[in-house]
């Protein structure tokens, strides 16, 4: 079976889910998966790609949330109400991506993770209560809208990393991971690279955001600032294989997978459960799922024109 | 791509929510909880946990409810939210799609509040105690039922049980309301402060504090300079212990102190020792309250816990006891019918006679707890068994 036929095999089921799947369960959780997929792809663009550990993808991400959530909810039609929520994070991006990405290492990674704590806590502190859709929203709500909407960004976002690794522009990106001087040495502006995959990333989580509060039917503002909003879009990168286009893909299954399994079956285990699994798929899988695949099935060694792990610096 | 594939299927096989199987609609009535087992709550959850299940446990060794004639066990599915309200909310999705009659919620208003739209939304009944915020009864909510006393109740009557138990010369006059930055902290705060004047009391310091702080003095140093002698707040427990450590530390020993919710479980004492002591709460519940089943209650959590039931237990017990009755009422597993038979509820439950009003909130009694040696003790009502209070608090250098 060629790659494409199975892309698109996937794709169709995809797309035909809602009106397949017999069971909301079934589509409930496979909109987690899309939202989980696309944040972690999302993240996938500077952290796996450009090698930058960015700790503060949840400012962006509550940040579309917030926005969203309130203008939405304000009477503002959803369509304009996702496009400012994607503006303010794109928008938030650019102003937090120029200062930070001069700092290097982990104080890059510490420098983003305080700003998004000083997000949460400040919304925590201005907006204490409750955002709740009210009764009426609730008696017509419908799934399929929101499946959709995540089907698209997870498709789009996908489709901005896949753009990663045939262009120009996304080798320079992987050259300044691999080796910053030499990279800078052969003309790329490392800088540059990086913030334009920052900002992207920020306003693919600040979307993300945006669907969570257009399909969540109640949550605490400050929530969506979580900590959680970061870690977890990481871990299924690297579960997945950072610097892949399927990796968030494969990760998020697992992740979410693993993660309900434990929590549907096993009670107050399953936190316990979950930790041991994760360390030891980690110990286990190095390089993440994708990457332990491809060594099965023999396609390590195989020379691809594909940036990424495989990728030839410029 | 193969392998990818492979794995990708097998996984949603794995992780897909179960979903009932066949034939299991009608031969149980299948109830489903999200309580915090992990995570800042856990204590309080721990108790709701052991209400619903001695509850299930104690209606199906009766038979379990009846249906059209027939007897039908209760299952109850019970989940972890690791105190954290997108969870509670996801795995409440998890358990609506798969054919539960009711929902029945967790420990701490901020959970609930979070829970009661996912209710709404799949139009299933849903029940949940240890929740005092009255704020999201006002969203015209259908599903949303709550026997459990409501932050209007619980300022009105802290009023009324000061005044009809400490003479009026010996009375506590100025209060330092330290408010939690949530919109329980802050409605209980603002009904507080409303309703202080009319019943003779003075509130000389709001002070808020966001939820984890590690550090009070700030708002202990205020309160003990405002001359304060009465303090009332809604902690989570971390916050509760911190709060009463930290004014030992600062010498700060107003005559009453009022920490609802963080003393309400075992752990308060087990934390704080003789320094938890004199402090009230207001749980809903008393093991000693005087209504039926509470004996027996009493008897099987001892036997299993080796102590009375816990002060949340009982209100899960009765949240369970509704549930059961309007399946009954109801005649059939179907949600919107069971919920019309909630909303009709009288009933007799281990908190007394139950009913609710049309916003979903209980009429039930309002209770204060202190503990006393170690031990919750019953102090509001007097007329359902109340001791008397230790008052005032004994300053922390004589305990």
């Amino acid at each position: 079976m060629s790659r494409r036929l199975v892309l698109g095999c996937v794709a169709a089921g995809l797309a035909m889910l809602p009106v397949l799947a017999g069971s909301r369960p079934v589509v409930e959780w496979s909109f987690l998966v899309l939202l989980y997929a696309a944040l972690a792809q999302s993240w996938n663009l500077l952290g796996g790609f450009g090698g930058q550990v960015n700790l503060g993808h949840a400012a962006f991400f509550g940040l579309g949330a917030l926005v969203t959530r309130r203008l939405w909810l304000g009477g503002l039609p959803l369509g304009e109400a996702l496009l400012a929520g994607t503006a303010a994070a794109t928008a938030m991006g650019a102003v937090v991506g120029a200062p930070s990405l001069r700092l290097r290492g982990p104080y890059f990674a510490i420098g983003t993770l305080a700003v998004a704590e000083i997000l949460r806590i400040t919304v925590g502190n201005i907006l204490p209560e409750v955002s709740a859709l009210p009764a009426t929203t609730l008696a017509a709500y419908a799934l399929a809208p929101r499946y959709y909407l995540a089907l698209v960004l997870a498709g789009a976002v996908t489709a901005a990393a896949w753009w990663l690794t045939r262009s120009r522009f996304g080798c320079g990106l992987v050259a300044a991971r691999e080796d910053e001087a030499v990279a800078e040495s052969i003309g790329v502006s490392v800088f540059r690279h990086r913030l334009v995959a920052f900002v992207l990333g920020s306003g693919f989580a600040g979307i993300a955001g945006g669907i969570f509060a257009y399909y969540h039917p109640s949550f605490y503002p400050s929530f969506a600032f979580n900590p959680l909003w970061t870690f977890d879009p990481l871990v299924i990168a690297y579960l997945g294989g950072a610097g892949t286009v399927e990796g968030p893909w494969v990760g998020a299954v697992v992740y979410l997978a693993l993660r309900e399994a434990l929590a549907l079956r096993l009670g107050e285990l399953h936190l316990l459960i979950f930790g041991a699994c994760f360390i030891a798929v980690v110990v286990a899988l190095p390089g993440g799922v994708v990457q332990a695949l491809r060594g099965l099935g023999g396609r390590a060694a195989r020379p691809r024109r594909a940036a990424g792990s495989q990728a030839t610096p410029v | 791509m193969r392998i990818v594939l492979a794995l990708a299927i097998a996984c949603l096989v794995v992780g897909l929510p179960a979903t009932p199987g066949v034939g299991a609609p009608g031969t149980v009535a299948r109830l489903g909880a999200v309580v915090p087992l992990t995570g800042r709550y856990a204590s309080g959850g721990a108790q709701v946990k052991a209400g619903y299940e001695l509850a299930v446990e104690d209606l199906n060794a009766r038979g379990g409810v009846l249906i059209g004639g027939r007897r039908v066990a209760l299952q109850l599915t019970l989940l972890d939210d690791e105190s954290d309200p997108t969870k509670t909310v996801n795995r409440l999705e998890a358990l609506a799609g798969q054919g539960v009659v009711v929902l029945l919620g967790g420990f701490g208003s901020d959970l609930h509040a979070a829970a009661a739209a996912v209710a709404e939304k799949n139009r299933i009944p849903y029940c949940g105690v240890a929740f005092a915020l009255h704020a999201i009864h006002e969203h015209g909510f259908r599903y949303l039922f709550s026997p459990f006393e409501k932050s209007p109740e619980i300022a009105s009557e802290t009023y009324r049980f000061l005044n009809a138990t400490i003479p009026a010369d010996r009375r506590p006059q100025r209060i330092a309301i330290f408010q939690e930055r949530t919109d329980w902290g802050r409605e209980l705060g603002d009904i507080w402060t409303a309703r202080s004047r009319e019943n003779g009391y003075q509130v000389v310091l709001r002070g808020e504090y966001t939820p984890l702080s590690r550090d009070f003095s700030d708002l202990i140093l205020r309160a003990k300079s405002a001359g304060a002698d009465a303090v009332f707040s809604v902690p989570t427990p971390p916050d509760g212990i911190t709060l009463i450590r930290q004014m030992k530390e600062l010498d700060f020993s107003p005559k009453i102190i009022m920490m609802i919710r963080a003393a309400d479980a075992v752990s308060w004492t087990q934390a704080l020792g003789k320094d938890g002591d004199a402090v009230l709460l207001s749980p809903g519940w008393h093991h000693d309250l005087r209504f039926p089943g509470v004996r027996e209650l009493n008897a099987r959590h001892q036997q299993r816990f080796g102590r009375p039931a816990d002060v949340i237990v009982g209100p899960a017990y009765a949240c369970v006891q509704i549930a059961a009755r309007a399946i009954e009422r109801a005649g059939a597993l179907e949600p919107r019918a069971i919920r019309d038979a909630m909303a009709a509820t009288d009933l007799e439950t281990v908190m007394g006679r139950v009913r609710f009003r049309p916003d979903g909130t209980g009429i039930v009694p309002t209770v204060f707890v202190q503990w006393q040696a170690g031990r919750q003790e019953l102090v509001w009502p007097k007329n359902l068994g109340a001791v008397p209070l230790l008052y005032p608090a004994p300053p922390w250098r004589a305990r």
